[in-house]
């Protein structure tokens, strides 16, 4: 078929597009500070000389896209709603420090002892984002704002349960941690299975959430694919009053995709916490929960073009400290992500208006009619990778058109 | 028909000899696979109100899109005033006097009338809005063409054919000298058709052209001087309005009998399957606008619901499809009381929905055709197994409604947007029927499409009405409440206020009733 192969190639071409945008203006940024951008590029893709400093390289690169790649699904399935959860940053937070105290609290044999750690930081994430739900469809709270709101809220109340009932660490000790997570409670490492490969150890370990991580991306996948329940999630992403004349009931949708949101929300800090840290900190990773909301426009709401995205900024990442190596600032990868966004924004919107045409023209050859003929036209993108949230208005105007 | 080349004499206002105002030679626009418009030939007095008319799909929108600049044509040429243009948007169509009145109105209700009219070439002094001159150039146009706009009056205080001459005189502020108005009478009562018609003769006689996009063709006959009918993407004649009867325009244009809406033989039987009791709706200030209705519907019945938008008929399919809660009253589906079900669970208790806004209520323009086919349909076979979407499944029964509702797409996965108004509207008849349910709730169902589909469609209305549905039918073609029509209700102002025998109505007295002009007293 002609016609996916487009789609598939229109759907790429906003993201490619994007990247080199972003590559072109790095470039720039970076000549005009005074280094040069093709040395700074050639620090960031060298991996290392010997095979163990590569293995290293990709180890942590796949240990940071692991949650990204988490963060950017729990923004992805609100987005694929028409909401936006811009909460995922407190989410994750508060379930962290909560499933980290709890973790080091319980003795358990080993595989119990991770499932309450997981579904803790799940109920956690869930009931945190349940919250902003519950706001919009019983009092009209913008989404938006609350869950900015609630970030705040979250991040006082985890450095509260840090500092004062959950704190692990002695007084005195210049990083506050809660109580390290017993070996139980720790997800093993995947070296084996890349020695196994015959690739040479690595000096950190490979994190063993990757194949949770995976899991949770084919189940989300099929989840809004495959399943009904998705169907009206998607339905009333594309179109709320179309979802809701087909008898989704709009506001329990709402609370249930916060919900779902919120528990992979609560999965994103378990990685590093059960992988390497196993205690929450002062020092824990922070920002995962904004990086994910870029990581889900990168990859345009969809779990694989979220894992393409999530590898890509993990892979910039890293380039952070071989740049400082360098002597050119790091600040460098940040401007890059940035301008991705940015520019992914613009390229989905010109990919949309394409995949359009293109769909208009498909419509065409089907009859003597240019298939717009009485008002089908755009409405505005939101910026959730090309998926409209389509307002409603009747007999909406063809102006968008000219 | 009457091919009439011949000048239109007679009539005084568009001599033989007068200029052509638009002429369009040889437009051709394809489109990758197809050619929208092929060989189009257009010729338009000055001074004349020119029907167009052919079926939806037939390429009018391409061909006004031609003219007013929105794409340029492959092959031919455009003159306006015998000189030939390139429009590159339709800025430049503007520019060159041409103005176009859409079909949906583009007018922001919360401005007033002075406000929309200017909105986008306001008159400034000194960077500021010129009110003055803008009210005294508004209030001249509205003299002069006897608009009868008040300036300072707020849109959404107009009814549907004041917009309409809002959006004329929005036209004309702009120094239109050639109107095109795209299905001006689809949103519009007969009275209103009326004025309407009155005020094009009052632009016709201030040397203005017309261009009068329809496919009502008695109305057509009324208004136009001259008309050229289109038919697969080419203009296949004109005719000559007075010498041409209806039946032989509609057999131009879509090369067959006009079907009429017209159903045979009564089939109501006794089973009540709606009962609307008492049912009020208010809006959000408790104001009610469904008041204390009550109706039955029987099983092989069609109840027709007549009135002016916006007297509380999209409220009152609010109420029967649960969309809205009800302020009193019951709803009763069979022997059920469903007025405290959901959406969900009314759809699948046999309640079939042809919504009145497709693009905004009964698809989903951004998803493919089998994922339009789910929509409202996502807890029954054939699309769905258990919590799963059965994606072949649908795909296989999207292209057995494409097939038996001859729904013209390149295939189930197209996007809905991709198919023009009539098509999709089949598409959604398609899929209600489908799930073979007891009660069709249809609003406008042939609302915006062309006459080949509208003909499909009553006819599946009737036939499914034979076997026993009941169909709640709003509509504004009073032809066909008439035509269709059991049992046929007047609704005004979120009442009942008369239920007249569709057998003997007239469309005028109908009319009458729905503006509140009549009592049913006065009926019959």
């Amino acid at each position: 078929m002609t016609g996916l192969a487009r789609r598939v190639g229109l759907s790429l071409f906003g993201p490619l597009l994007a990247v080199l945008v972003a590559l072109v203006i790095s470039a720039l940024v970076i000549a005009l500070i005074g280094e040069d951008p093709i040395a700074a590029f050639r620090v960031m893709v060298d991996l290392g000389d010997s095979p163990s400093q590569q293995v290293q390289s990709i180890v942590v690169v796949l240990n940071r896209a692991v949650p990204l790649f988490l963060a950017g699904l729990a923004v992805a399935v609100a987005f694929r709603m028409g909401l936006f959860n811009i909460g995922v940053e407190g989410q994750y937070r508060l379930a962290t420090v909560l499933a980290a105290a709890v973790g080091a609290a319980v003795v358990l044999p080993a595989p119990l002892h991770l499932l309450v750690i997981v579904v803790v930081a799940m109920v956690v994430g869930a009931l945190w984002a349940g919250i902003v739900g519950v706001l919009k469809v019983t009092r009209g709270v913008s989404e938006v704002i609350s869950s900015i709101m609630l970030n705040f809220i979250a991040l006082g109340l985890a450095s509260y349960l840090l500092t004062g009932p959950l704190r692990g660490s002695p007084p005195g000790a210049s990083i506050i941690t809660t109580s390290e997570i017993p070996g139980s409670g720790r997800v093993p490492s995947l070296n084996g299975l890349l020695t196994g490969l015959g690739l040479a150890e690595p000096r950190s370990g490979l994190y063993g959430f990757l194949l949770v991580a995976i899991v949770v991306g084919v189940v989300v996948a099929v989840l809004l694919k495959r399943t009904r329940f998705g169907f009206d999630l998607r339905a009333t992403g594309l179109s709320p009053s179309a979802a809701t004349a087909s008898g989704v009931d709009a506001r329990g949708m709402v609370v249930k995709t916060m919900l779902i949101s919120g528990a992979i929300a609560g999965l994103i800090g378990l990685p590093d916490l059960l992988g390497s840290q196993y205690d929450y900190g002062t020092e824990f990773t922070a920002g995962l929960g904004f990086l994910g909301i870029a990581v889900a426009l990168l990859g345009r709401s969809a779990p694989l073009g979220i894992a393409l995205a999530a590898l890509l900024f993990a892979f910039l990442d890293r380039a952070a400290l071989p740049l400082q190596f360098a002597d050119i600032p790091s600040s460098v990868v940040t401007i890059i992500q940035g301008t991705i966004v940015l520019a992914v924004v613009i390229a989905n919107e010109v990919a949309r208006r394409l995949a359009l045409r293109s769909a208009e023209r498909a419509g065409a050859s089907a009859g003597p009619d240019s298939g717009v003929g009485d008002g089908g036209t755009p409405p505005p993108t939101s910026p959730d990778g090309g998926q409209r949230v389509r307002a409603g208005v009747p007999g909406d105007p063809q102006g968008a058109q000219a | 028909m009457a091919p009439a080349d011949s000048p239109a004499d007679g009539q005084g206002t568009a001599g033989g000899d007068a200029p052509l105002a638009v002429e369009l030679r040889r437009i051709t626009k394809r489109f990758p696979g197809v050619v929208a418009n092929r060989d189009i030939e257009l010729r338009v007095r000055r001074g004349e109100v020119h029907a167009i008319v052919g079926e939806n799909g037939a390429g009018k929108s391409t061909l006004m899109k031609t003219l007013y600049g929105e794409h340029r044509p492959d092959e031919g040429e455009v003159l306006v005033d015998g000189r030939p243009v390139q429009f590159r948007s339709p800025a430049d169509a503007i520019a060159a006097g041409i103005g176009m009145v859409h079909q949906h109105f583009m007018l922001a209700d919360n401005f007033t009338v002075l406000e929309n009219v200017v909105l986008g070439s306001e008159p400034t002094k000194r960077g500021r809005l010129d009110v003055a001159e803008a009210r005294r150039r508004i209030t001249d146009i509205s003299d002069r063409y006897s608009l009868g706009l008040d300036p300072d009056a707020l849109v959404e205080d107009l009814g549907v054919g004041d917009r309409q001459r809002v959006e004329i005189a929005k036209v004309l502020y702009r120094d239109a000298r050639i109107l095109i108005l795209d299905e001006p009478t689809a949103v519009l009562v007969p009275q209103e058709v009326d004025e309407l018609f009155g005020n094009l003769a009052e632009l016709k006689r201030e040397g203005l052209t017309v261009i009068f996009i329809s496919h009502k063709l008695d109305e057509v006959r009324r208004v136009a001087d001259s008309i050229t009918v289109i038919r697969r993407g080419t203009t296949v004649g004109t005719a000559d309005p007075r010498t041409t009867t209806a039946k032989q325009l509609a057999e131009l244009m879509v090369g067959a009998e006009l079907p009429t809406p017209e159903t045979r033989e009564s089939t109501v039987r006794d089973t009540p399957v709606l009962q609307l009791v008492d049912v009020t709706v208010t809006d959000a200030g408790e104001r009610p606008v469904v008041d204390d209705v009550t109706l039955t519907v029987r099983e092989g019945e069609v109840v027709g619901i007549a009135g002016v938008e916006g007297n509380g008929q999209a409220e009152l399919v609010d109420a029967i499809m649960g969309l809205r809660p009800l302020a009193a009253g019951r709803v009763l589906l069979g022997t059920d009381d469903v007025t405290a079900w959901s959406t969900r669970a009314r759809r699948e208790a046999g309640v079939g929905f042809i919504p009145e806004d497709r693009h905004r209520q009964g698809m989903l323009l951004d998803a493919p055709l089998w994922e339009n086919r789910i929509l409202g349909h996502q807890t029954r076979p054939p699309a769905v197994k258990g919590p799963f979407i059965d994606r072949r499944g649908a795909r296989a029964d999207t292209a057995r409604i494409m097939r038996e509702y001859d729904v013209r797409a390149p295939g189930p996965d197209t996007l809905a947007v991709a198919l023009s108004g009539g098509n999709q509207q089949k598409l959604i008849v398609g899929r209600e029927m489908s799930a073979e349910p007891r009660l069709l709730v249809a609003a406008h169902p042939t609302r915006g499409v062309d006459v080949g589909a509208q003909s499909v469609v009553w006819e599946l209305l009737k036939d499914a009405r034979a076997e026993g549905l009941g169909i709640v039918l709003i509509s504004a073609d009073l032809d066909e409440l008439i035509g269709l029509s059991d049992t046929l209700h007047v609704m005004l102002r979120g009442r009942l206020v008369a239920t007249l025998d569709p057998g003997r109505v007239t469309p005028e007295e109908l009319g009458g009733h729905m503006t509140g002009a009549r009592t049913t007293a006065g009926a019959s």
